[in-house]
């Protein structure tokens, strides 16, 4: 009972904590405790150390005059985000269900151009790899709290994702499609001229975007998935989704048999999304780069039928 | 129909897997929520004054904010304000903080239910145990205890219902309970994508099982009906 009120206590420090640091924008990248395994004692350790600056700030960051809480927390930079990583042994990847990507074959093992490629950046790393399944609105939330250390799942590049992660260079392209039931398909050929209907969205998506900026009436739903059903389900007249799902997700044999999609509203890049300040991003491009040139992203490419969208490094 | 009788043995697979995830959580919970409800309705019954308004101020904040948000927050502040992430990383790390948010918002809407019961025992009952020389402890094992179970057996099988529905929460934090099982169809899971039947049917299995604790919760009151 007692530890509990602790850690209530702590965990309300912890937010009054998080209202003061509001301010200072980018979030702890490294961890001068990451090296070790014993989670919770540290977790025990850091909430003391928290409540400690919060009661006498400077205690903590004598060391470096001047500096905030943050770095109290440890954003000493003296472990990198690539050390993180290679000392816990697993390089976690959040990812989606989201064919051709990243889904899972007959026997539940993740598969997918995403996932393949993933499995081989680890490999290059010397880490295990671990596939995590997250709730998409909560990418970022996942990447600063350190429940995952990458978004690897066909992420359209946009200015929202490159300014809260530290992205890749794109790897794919992609671009957002309208999806109609297949007899109302003649009206949405126009990109200038699509008619006043209802469309569903992906909130926090690429699709969202394009919505927004064509002055579409659109309702945010919680998944591209999602989507699809409110216009198979006749909630929605249309939806925005990828391109890549589209081909792969609508049309003859699929289970939206009834739907298909039209015209192409931009063209838009993949990228992977790492935690903001984070060196793996750029051994992530070195590793795009390598495996371009041999041929190996090729040919996983065309083993998931994308290398038409394939970006060569 | 006929790709529904074709999807239906993967997809029962997959729920039943999900739906085994929502049992552990539920169980988990009314283990860990019993007891510690009757802490916290202790402490809110308690003559020692910061006891009882802390007491009452951890059941203020639990039953005042969304069981949705403290769920984030006990999954993403570790991490996030920490910098060390304290759950353990895949499906095991989110059960756990899955299970320590249920166990306190459930132990604050016990303690509540509790206290009712408690203190809906004759005040001259005690007065009678202590004129005959009953110790308080003696009183309320002996004689207020059985008669709080019977009370409050009606109103906690409304909490235990709503608990088994409650666990669908959880997949806000991408715990793969059968919501998340059913949904996974949708978008594409083990070669069927675009099914919308394995969502609406997970209400099957809820239905089913909340079937078995209401007939179960009933025999229990009827058993205690010796008290009058």
């Amino acid at each position: 009972m007692k530890k509990l009120f602790t850690k209530a206590a702590a965990l309300a420090a912890a937010m009054m904590l998080s209202a003061t640091l509001a301010g200072c924008g980018s979030s702890p990248v490294s961890s001068s405790d990451a090296s070790t395994p014993a989670e919770s004692a540290q977790a025990d350790s850091a909430s003391s150390q928290a409540a400690d600056s919060a009661d006498a700030p400077d205690t903590d960051s004598a060391d470096a005059p001047g500096t905030d809480n943050t770095e109290a927390l440890g954003t000493d930079g003296a472990d990198s985000d690539m050390d993180y990583v290679k000392n816990k042994g697993t390089l976690v990847v959040g990812i989606t269900d989201f064919a051709p990507m990243d889904y899972r074959d007959e026997n539940g093992e993740w598969i997918g151009f995403d996932a393949d490629m993933a499995k081989a950046f680890a490999e290059s790393l010397g880490v295990a790899v671990e596939f995590v399944e997250i709730d998409w609105d909560n990418k970022i939330l996942e990447l600063d709290g350190k429940t995952i250390d990458c978004v690897w799942n066909g992420m359209t590049l946009t200015a929202e994702v490159t300014s809260a992660m530290e992205c890749s260079k794109p790897y794919c392209n992609n671009a957002q499609v309208i999806v109609v039931p297949a007899d109302k398909a003649a009206d949405f050929q126009d990109k200038d001229n699509i008619p006043e209907v209802s469309f569903a969205v992906e909130a926090g998506s690429a699709g969202e975007a394009q919505a927004s900026a064509l002055e579409l009436a659109h309702t945010p739903v919680t998944a591209q998935a999602d989507a699809l059903m409110e216009v198979a389900a006749g909630t929605s007249d249309a939806a925005i989704i990828d391109s890549l799902m589209a081909a792969a997700m609508v049309g003859e044999g699929t289970g939206y048999a009834d739907l298909t999609y039209t015209v192409g509203l931009n063209d838009e890049k993949y990228g992977v999304g790492f935690r903001k300040g984070s060196d793996l991003a750029a051994a992530l491009n070195d590793f795009f780069a390598a495996s371009s040139q041999d041929g190996s992203m090729l040919e996983i490419a065309e083993k998931y039928g994308v290398q038409a969208a394939l970006i060569a490094h | 129909m006929q790709l529904i009788i074709e999807q239906f043995p993967i997809v029962i697979r997959s729920l039943n897997i999900g739906f085994l995830q929502t049992l552990k959580l539920f169980f988990v919970t009314l283990i860990g929520a019993f007891p510690l409800g009757l802490v916290i309705a202790f402490g809110s019954m308690s003559h020692f004054r910061p006891l009882r308004y802390l007491s009452r101020f951890l059941v203020w904040i639990i039953r005042g904010t969304p069981l949705m948000i403290q769920l984030l927050i006990f999954y993403y502040f570790p991490g996030l304000v920490l910098g060390t992430p304290i759950w353990g990383s895949g499906e095991r790390g989110r059960f756990l903080a899955a299970s320590i948010s249920f166990i306190l918002n459930y132990a604050c809407y016990f303690s509540e239910i509790y206290r009712g019961g408690i203190q809906s025992i004759p005040v001259g009952q005690t007065e009678a145990g202590l004129v005959l020389g009953m110790t308080r402890r003696q009183i309320f094992f002996k004689v207020k205890l059985l008669q709080m179970v019977k009370r409050i057996v009606p109103p906690m099988s409304n909490e235990i219902i709503t608990l088994v529905k409650d666990t669908s929460l959880s997949r806000i934090i991408a715990l793969q309970e059968i919501i998340w099982a059913g949904q996974s169809f949708l978008k594409g899971s083990q070669g069927i994508s675009g099914a919308i039947w394995p969502l609406f049917f997970t209400a099957v299995y809820y239905l089913i099982w909340n079937g078995l604790l209401t007939s179960l919760l009933g025999y229990l009151e009827r058993r205690l009906d010796y008290f009058k």
